[in-house]
């Protein structure tokens, strides 16, 4: 291209996919512009949320120095299995886990974002908040720049990093209008509780924390909830599908204050003040829905191309936005250099990105996607589990049966055995 | 249970959401012609998580549901479960609509 441009690149969106790929051409000397429609990077994004130190040490190297990076670092897992009267929690304590780079640790999107945003800037890239992307300037079929208002930025390579939803990648003609039922709707509540009494509650010092995936009690929707601890306050949401919400005529806002009033989750945010009330979607359909990947001009790296995983025991998109961003900052220095910007140069993105645990663990997981539209996992197996243990525990005054024999006899009362098995199969299979 | 109240309506949530209202542009607009000729099933109304879509009531009714821009948190999700394209989903003005600080 040897007409004039305003930017080498430009990436649409401040999130960890936009500002990870910033940060990495930045430290490159590449003249990188990032477009954020937010008052500020973070201020329209919401997730759990728990990420992977390990992904986010490769990026910014010894990141836990800076106490901005992060709320606390993970060191109990709960799973809990949720019906009407009763649950069952598996507790799972990982003190090994107390070690930088941490396995797991917990932030609040608008304060990581911006953090790492910053992270970028300070390397030489230029942060453009306030700032909506409406669409492309093309020349031949060629994306050669973007539009906002009445202004047009040139650039030789673009980076869609719009996030979950990606009107801009549909008019890249890199996706189709999306399925509902490859989409969820995740509210969130976010609480403040003082520091020590979230330490006394969870039992956790310092910057420990805890996360615990819930399910059940969803009125049979598939999804599940999620609360994390941070510093000072309590992150908690419910993820629902949002095809079958609507299939069952069921109000997103009515299941979620239903959820929240089971005892189990009042006891985690007893006493705790809610600060803010938050939603996003989230894609869920998994390896086999994702966007191209790559276009004339143009790439697409997290959410936007449908990089995320949800399969009720973790959410995970944030660890692939860093990573899939990373890949492209990596993959856009190569473009650049060859100086050609058709699809035959910027396919280098897939190829680098085809060796990374991103991709890997999507094609891992690709099963996940149709195991979860399964309505009876979430449907009838926490209610399942939990009649067992009941059974098991009750004490009425008689004999008690063998365990094996009360547990195949439960489980012929109240399931098709053999949609049982398949599901466990199923389940075996997508994990 | 203390300070956790049973239930706390739509409105009391968003009172603790920080709204910067764009009163000149609605980014989202639906087409109350399409939803009255073509759904049955308004999955809007059950997928919005601030409730910004409401049933009507009344036949002469200009649709069946009415929609609201202003306490939208931008989830999407609604451009994606309707039906039949009445939905017109644009981004707010930059720098407008909601500002998460918490989230
Ligand atoms: C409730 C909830 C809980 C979650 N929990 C977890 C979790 O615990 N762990 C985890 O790993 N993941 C979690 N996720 C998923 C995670 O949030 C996403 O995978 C992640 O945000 C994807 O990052 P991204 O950078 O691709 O997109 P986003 O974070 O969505 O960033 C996109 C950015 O682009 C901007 N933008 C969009 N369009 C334009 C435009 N036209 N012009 C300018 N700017 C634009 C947006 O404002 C935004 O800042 C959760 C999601 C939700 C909703
Ligand atoms: S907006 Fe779509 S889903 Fe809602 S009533 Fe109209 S046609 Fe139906
Ligand atoms: S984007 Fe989300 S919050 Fe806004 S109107 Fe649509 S469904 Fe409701």
């Amino acid at each position: 291209m040897s007409e004039e441009y305003d930017f080498e690149a430009i990436i649409v969106g401040a999130g960890p996919a936009g500002c990870a790929a910033a940060l990495v051409l930045a430290r490159a000397g590449v003249e990188v512009a990032v477009l954020e429609r937010g008052q500020y990077p973070g201020a329209k994004n919401v997730s759990g949320a728990a990420i992977y130190g390990p992904v986010l040490h490769n990026l910014v190297p010894n990141y836990w120095e800076d106490k901005e990076s992060f709320e606390r670092h993970l060191t109990t897992k709960k799973i809990t299995m949720m019906s009407e009267a009763r649950t069952m929690t598996i507790d799972i304590d990982l003190r090994d886990f107390n070690q930088t780079p941490y396995n797991g640790i917990t932030v609040l999107r608008p304060k990581f974002d911006r953090w790492l945003s910053e992270k970028a800037e300070e390397a030489g890239a230029m942060i453009l908040p306030d700032t909506m992307v409406e669409d492309f300037v093309w020349k031949d079929k060629q994306i050669v720049g973007i539009k906002s208002g009445e202004e047009e930025l040139r650039a030789k390579l673009v980076i869609i990093a719009e996030g979950a939803n990606r009107i801009l990648t549909e008019k890249a003609k890199l996706a189709k209008h999306p399925h509902a039922h490859h989409y969820a709707v995740a509210m969130k509540e976010t609480y403040e509780l003082p520091k020590k009494q979230i330490e006394e509650r969870f039992h956790i010092t310092g910057t420990e924390g805890i996360g615990n995936e819930i399910l059940g009690h969803s009125r049979g929707v598939p999804g599940g909830g999620f609360f994390y601890t941070n510093e000072n306050t309590l992150s908690f949401g419910l993820i629902l599908n949002a095809k079958s919400l609507a299939d069952k005529k069921l109000k997103a806002t009515d299941v979620l204050e239903d959820f929240k009033n089971h005892s189990y989750i009042r006891k985690l945010l007893k006493d705790a003040k809610m600060i803010e009330y938050s939603a996003h979607m989230i894609p869920e359909g998994g390896f086999k829905n994702l966007s191209k990947l790559y276009g004339n001009g143009v790439i697409v790296v997290g959410d936007a191309a449908g990089m995320a995983l949800n399969a009720g025991l973790y959410i995970e998109g944030i660890n692939f936005a860093l990573e899939s961003g990373r890949v492209a900052g990596e993959a856009a220095k190569k473009i650049l250099e060859s100086n050609n910007y058709t699809k035959k140069s910027t396919k280098i993105y897939k190829n680098e990105l085809k060796k990374s645990f991103a991709y890997q663990d999507l094609k891992t997981f690709k099963r996940a996607a149709k195991f979860l539209e399964n309505e009876r996992i979430f449907a009838h197996y926490p209610e399942l589990i939990n009649g067992l243990f009941y059974r098991l525990l009750k004490n009425d005054g008689k004999p008690r049966e063998k365990i094996t024999r009360a547990a195949i006899k439960h489980i012929l009362s109240r399931a098709k055995l053999l949609g049982a098995i398949k599901d466990v199969i199923g389940g075996l299979n997508s994990l | 249970m203390s300070d956790t109240k049973k239930v706390m309506t739509i409105e009391e949530k968003l009172d603790l959401t920080k709204f910067t209202s764009d009163h000149n542009y609605a980014h989202i607009t639906i087409d109350p012609a399409i939803c009255k000729a073509k759904c049955t099933t308004h999955d809007c109304v059950y997928c919005c998580p601030t409730d910004c879509y409401k049933f009507i009531e009344g036949e002469d009714a200009e649709g069946p549901v009415s929609y609201d821009y202003i306490a939208c948190l931008e989830c999407g999700v609604c451009r994606i479960v309707c039906p039949h394209g009445s939905v017109d989903w644009n981004n707010p003005k930059g720098g407008f609509g909601v500002e998460f600080k918490q989230s």
